[in-house]
């Protein structure tokens, strides 16, 4: 009976196996033109819009609540706070959106382009998972606590977004048009 | 050689120092510059106007110089910290020649720096900024009920 067990679950992790180079396989290799937008788009939201360090500095700046507490009234100091936890949320929410589109980006059509190693798959999965869950109970804390009940966990959010962000860039790098200009050039003297 | 968009981009660059040196540097507060540079932009269209600017680079460099220092002013306006946000909303109020209390109310109401920032500026940074906006009138508004009826007016 046991060594049944035994090669049951032997026979299902080699399903499982061969189930995942499968789909590793399966990609097709004109990818997909919607889902390469959207993950540029992504990429742009979080390096222009979301990420720059001075403004993830400013929604979490403790000075401005300390400026409002020590001038305002409390009714003033109610709405900062409940503005300031409006936009945090908002920020968080928008963070782990763009991150989800980089990673269905990664999981349909990054290994078409980017010919990463499994390792580098694998390494990226764990990471786009840390992130995304990282994001959920941020969103969390922040609902839950206020804007300023972690610091440190927008600080290493901020950062885990940033360095996916420097990794997609790399695997979307094929679209900067200065790398499209020799094609071209090549296509216009031939 | 250059390409066409590098000698375009170099024609902005010169009209967009143009505009800081002649226009711009008198406007110290980057609020009263983005209010400024808003209302250089046409509603219907989105596109910026200013004669003097047009006649020496052209309607489309122009264009671009404005739009590029309205974003400018509005990078700088969100990020910058609340007091002097309130400082700033204090000092164009001044400027203004309303009273605190008319001022409060009317921008209370209408809303009018949600119409001030550029276009495809990034939605979360606009919200913020407006949130900031918000709670400076708030600031502004309990400093005025805090003080007595006369100075108030």
């Amino acid at each position: 009976m046991i060594q049944l067990i035994f090669f049951g679950f032997i026979g299902l992790a080699l399903l499982a196996a061969l189930g995942f180079l499968m789909r590793r396989g399966g990609a097709r290799p004109e990818g997909d033109s919607g889902v390469l937008l959207d993950a540029r788009k992504a990429l742009d939201a979080l390096q222009g819009g979301l990420l720059p360090e001075e403004l993830v500095h400013r929604i979490f700046a403790k000075d401005d609540l300390n400026y409002v507490s020590s001038t305002s009234s409390k009714r003033v100091r109610d709405l900062f706070i409940a503005e300031r936890k409006k936009i945090a949320i908002a920020w968080i929410g928008q963070v782990r959106c763009q991150i989800a589109s980089l990673k269905r980006f990664h999981v349909g059509a990054a290994r078409s382009y980017a010919q990463l190693g499994l390792r580098t798959e694998v390494e990226l999965a764990c990471r786009f998972t840390a992130l995304l869950w990282g994001c959920r109970a941020l969103q969390l804390a922040v609902s839950v606590a206020g804007p300023y009940a972690a610091p440190r966990m927008v600080g290493a959010t901020a950062t885990a977004a940033a360095r996916i962000c420097t990794v997609s860039e790399q695997s979307l790098a094929f679209l900067n048009p200065v790398q499209l200009k020799p094609i071209a050039n090549n296509s216009l003297s031939s | 050689m250059h390409s066409g968009s590098a000698v375009k981009r170099m024609d902005v660059d010169q009209a967009r120092k143009d505009l800081c040196q002649r226009t711009l540097s008198d406007i110290q507060r980057p609020l009263d510059r983005l209010i400024y540079l808003a209302s250089m932009r046409d509603y219907n269209t989105g596109v910026y106007h200013h004669d003097g600017l047009a006649s020496r680079f052209g309607e489309e460099v122009a264009c671009e110089a404005l739009a590029d220092c309205h974003r400018e002013a509005f990078c700088e306006l969100v990020i910058c910290p609340l007091d002097e946000l309130v400082t700033q909303l204090d000092g164009y109020r001044s400027s203004t020649h309303t009273t605190p209390r008319e001022f409060l109310t009317a921008w209370g109401r209408l809303e009018p720096y949600r119409v001030a920032v550029p276009v495809e500026t990034d939605p979360l940074s606009a919200e913020f900024l407006f949130s900031n906006f918000k709670i400076a009138l708030a600031v502004l508004e309990a400093r005025l009920d805090s003080r007595p009826e006369g100075l108030a007016a």
